[in-house]
């Protein structure tokens, strides 16, 4: 946590950076859909378009969150391809913090 | 109104994917990133939104943060970013030395 706060310029005395969400939301999911041979992802021309984080409180270190990711939707448009992923993040049955990222596939076959 | 300035270097962006664990090689590997049409290395467009969180306000009022990545940031490139609060909504921009939005559709809410 302290080398993501750094990395983004901040101080990690001032706490966990809100994005370190990337982290334990995000990242904490998204690889389980990147590695998917049926998702059959074209990581290589993955770009990430837009992301929304929604927090009821921001974790603590030390806390242990559970996250879990799902496709809410995924589409093909002019030769590119859709995928809205979203991530529910709780602490025991507490909702902490929900993530949803659009992912641009360029290239994608018709 | 908040205002941060930056110049992203090739040893932030890897720093930024050594903390986060995304090491996608197009941040990291300009060769690769040339391989998938792009012009060389980007930063993580999470890096970008960890500093428009910065601009955001205090971060333990922060309740939502959002943005359409716009365009690439590459090594070199200066960004500005800026928030402005009116009543708990926080509008954010980050524009780089030409001008340029890199995020769009950027805002924030904050707790009272």
């Amino acid at each position: 946590m302290a080398a993501f706060a750094r990395a983004l310029g901040a101080d990690p005395a001032d706490g966990v950076p809100p994005t370190y969400a990337a982290v334990y939301a995000l990242f904490a999911t998204a690889p389980q859909l990147f590695g998917d041979p049926e998702a059959a992802v074209d990581f290589a021309n993955l770009l990430h378009a837009e992301q929304e984080f929604t927090w009821d409180r921001h974790p603590a270190v030390g806390e242990t969150v559970t996250s879990r990711g799902r496709v809410a939707a995924d589409m093909e448009r002019r030769g590119m391809r859709f995928i809205t992923f979203e991530t529910e993040v709780t602490v025991g049955d507490e909702p902490v913090c929900r993530s949803r990222a659009l992912f641009v596939i360029r290239g994608a076959a018709a | 109104m908040s205002e941060l300035v930056v110049t992203f270097t090739e040893e932030q962006i890897a720093a930024y994917a050594e903390a986060s664990g995304d090491h996608n090689p197009i941040h990291l590997d300009a060769e690769f990133a040339r391989s998938v049409g792009l012009p060389g290395v980007i930063a993580h467009g999470m890096l970008q939104m960890g500093l428009l969180a910065r601009v955001a306000g205090e971060q333990g009022r922060l309740r939502r943060l959002s943005c359409r990545f716009a365009g690439m940031v590459r090594p070199g490139d200066t960004v500005v970013f800026r928030g402005e609060e009116q009543g708990g909504r926080v509008q954010l921009s980050a524009s780089n030395q030409d001008g340029e939005s890199v995020v769009t559709k950027a805002t924030a809410e904050l707790l009272p």
